[in-house]
């Protein structure tokens, strides 16, 4: 036995970036994670080729989890060619080796933020959404301390004030995206800022989410088959966007979560979010074939 | 007509990026050494900030982001990330420290003398508009005293703590490998003292003395006095797998000690870094010393300036806004159209211009 058995040649950087430990410590964090549904697990966060807040938890995470033979989607507000999706897509790519995709159905991990897919996510898939900040208490208690604690005690009183105070202000919980959730029935999650329509999507869901916040340096998870129920009143029910009548003026697609578009005349037009589903549509409706798989809202329902 | 929204990203960024570096043009080893020889305060600043001792690689850093701070600590720190961590050096202390400057504002004279050594202080800040005529700027050479000052020297919190005016710290008998390292290891509160100490020594300077001053001016509850400031080389010594200690170089470091008079002993607050900065290591010093005790949520307090004084997440986050938000832009305009079309639907007489949206603000994402 000899030295250069025991090691490798030199080389610039390891596979996927990190190197060894970083990716022990994010597996560790990862599992515990997946243990504790929905709480957050402190983590050192390393620095990553680009800046912070610019999704270098979710690529922590992604970088963790990929090997070469790993199917990559990375989409950043619904789009697959948004400019920073486009620039992790490559990045991953580069240092991983991994293959991309921009099919929902035929990644193994989707790098996502803002949005879940429309189309449903398969036991083997990995949902890892970037997240700003992971604290859903932040709004009531900034200190993260003090909020630590509270987690602690699942004291969430005023939680539940703030959005009362929401009813008695304006008529409805004014929350837009990140909607606080209980998940298990223990701890209360910001789902990332998701929109409301696509917090449902995490209830008992068939995938596993990591969600990962690098420059707060917490991780959370809400494993698969996991309850995750957004924080209501009993006679206040949940209501996402009012989007399910609306109809894409590019593909035809109709029924899911659309970017509105402001036009000339004062009115506006609509687009679907999910690109990619967009993009199936029109193949479909052109004759190209059917690639479409099955979504979680149907004719702009979620069904309970 | 298909919808081929693809690739058109990932061609503007990459011409984006072209068109930033279009204004520098190339540049090679000539200009990094350039940059690090003409530029050694600002190669200590960047050092500092991105806790990696290396001038060339800060010089590179700097060369290759044209002089941007962010993205050239940015760069520093990511690379850093590629680096196993072989070793951990012994801990220095002050007195084995290789002094260039050491004065200290609470004395007229200290053990070992007050030493000005290099510094712009009395210098008369008067642009050299000469050499843009054509002149040459060379200044005058060094006169070196007949007797040199001590190389080194003790620190002045030792006296202060000998004639019982200071408390000095417990000793710590962590093992070096055992320190806990905040590259390694989240930043959690109460804050071990060895990561509020690393973390100021790789705060970012702008961050740190805009908080450091509040506290100066009156938001803090201790008044800084000057107990020593240090510009020194340390020695970094490491120990071999054989069990003999040697040394693998020296860094530039500084070190501030400032103390407060209140009550019947001094307290102290501290700061390090990497590279000669003592704005940094003043302000710094300032916050340690006004930490303890501090209200939740105040300026001084440990949780609040730890975190908004880290350059690379502070900046990181402020330019993540230009990012798009309209998903979640969007979900806000539903619940805001809905909420006023709820209270149209109550009143009778709408009066439209009344404002709906009067939440607590929800926070930056």
């Amino acid at each position: 036995m000899s030295l250069s058995t025991l090691t490798k040649p030199w080389e610039a950087m390891s596979y996927g970036f990190l190197d060894g430990s970083a990716k022990r410590e994010l597996r560790r964090k990862m599992l515990k994670s997946v243990a504790v549904p929905g709480c957050q697990m402190p983590y050192a966060s390393r620095e990553v080729p680009m800046a912070r807040g610019w999704g270098t938890g979710g690529l922590q995470v992604s970088l963790t989890l990929v090997n070469p033979q790993t199917c990559v989607k990375v989409i950043d507000q619904g789009a697959d060619d948004s400019v920073n999706a486009a620039s992790i897509r490559r990045f991953i790519a580069q240092v991983a080796g991994t293959p991309t995709t921009m099919d929902t159905l035929e990644a193994d991990l989707i790098q996502s933020r803002h949005r879940i897919p429309e189309e449903i996510l398969r036991e083997d898939q990995v949902l890892v959404l970037q997240v700003p900040n992971p604290e859903p208490l932040r709004p009531v208690q900034p200190n993260m301390s003090i909020a630590r604690q509270m987690h602690a005690d699942a004291d969430y009183g005023r939680m539940w004030l703030q959005l009362y105070e929401q009813i008695v202000r304006s008529g409805r919980v004014m929350q837009g995206a990140s909607y606080p959730s209980l998940v298990n029935g223990r701890h209360v999650m910001t789902p990332s800022p998701i929109p409301r329509w696509d917090v449902p999507k995490l209830h008992m869901a068939r995938h596993l989410t990591i969600l990962s916040a690098g420059r707060e340096k917490r991780i959370f998870a809400v494993p698969p088959y996991t309850r995750v129920e957004p924080l209501v009143f009993s006679d206040v029910p949940y209501k996402v966007e009012e989007h399910g009548h609306l109809t894409c003026t590019r593909s035809g697609t109709r029924g899911f979560f659309m970017n509105e578009i402001p036009q000339d005349d004062g009115s506006s037009a609509f687009e679907v979010s999910d690109s990619e589903w967009g993009v199936k549509t029109i193949r479909a409706r052109d004759g190209d074939g059917e690639s479409r798989g099955e979504t979680w809202y149907k004719n702009g329902e979620m069904p309970q | 007509m298909a919808y081929v929204a693809t690739r058109g990203g990932e061609r503007a960024i990459e011409q984006s990026e072209r068109l930033f570096r279009e204004e520098m043009g190339g540049f090679d080893r000539d200009r990094v050494e350039e940059v690090k020889k003409s530029l050694p305060y600002l190669i200590d600043r960047v050092m500092g900030e991105a806790s990696l001792y290396d001038e060339d690689l800060a010089a590179l850093a700097l060369a290759q982001t044209g002089g941007e701070l962010y993205e050239a600590v940015l760069l520093l720190r990511a690379w850093r990330t590629t680096q196993p961590r072989l070793q951990v050096a012994e801990p220095v202390e002050q007195d084995t420290l290789f002094t260039h400057r050491r004065i200290s504002a609470a004395f007229k004279d200290i053990p070992g003398g007050q030493v000005l050594g290099p510094t712009l202080d009395y210098a008369h800040r008067i642009l050299a508009t000469d050499v843009l005529q054509g002149a040459l700027y060379a200044p005058d050479p060094v006169e070196p005293a007949d007797t040199p000052s001590p190389a080194y020297q003790p620190s002045v919190s030792a006296w202060q703590s000998e004639n019982d005016l200071l408390d000095p710290p417990a000793d710590d008998p962590t093992k070096s490998n055992n320190i806990p390292d905040l590259t390694r290891e989240p930043l959690l509160f109460p804050s071990k003292r060895a990561h509020t100490l690393q973390s100021l020594a790789r705060a970012e300077t702008g961050g740190v003395l805009a908080l450091g001053y509040a506290a100066m001016r009156g938001y803090g509850q201790a008044h800084p006095t000057v107990n020593e400031l240090r510009l020194a080389e340390a020695e970094i010594a490491v120990t071999h797998p054989d069990g003999r200690q040697f040394s693998a170089g020296r860094v530039k470091v500084s070190q501030a000690e400032v103390v407060d008079k209140k009550g019947e002993k001094l307290s102290i607050g501290y700061a390090a870094t990497f590279g000669w900065n003592e704005v940094k290591c003043i302000a710094a010093a300032t916050l340690d010393l006004n930490s303890p005790g501090a209200e939740k949520g105040s300026a001084t307090e440990e949780e609040f300036f730890l975190y908004h004084t880290e350059g690379v997440e502070s900046s990181g986050f402020c330019i993540h806004f230009k990012l798009p938000h309209y998903v979640t832009f969007q979900s806000s305009l539903d619940a805001m159209r809905d909420a006023k079309a709820k209270k149209a639907a109550k009143a009778p007489e709408p009066s439209s211009s009344e404002a709906v949206g009067q939440t607590k603000s929800e926070p930056a994402e």
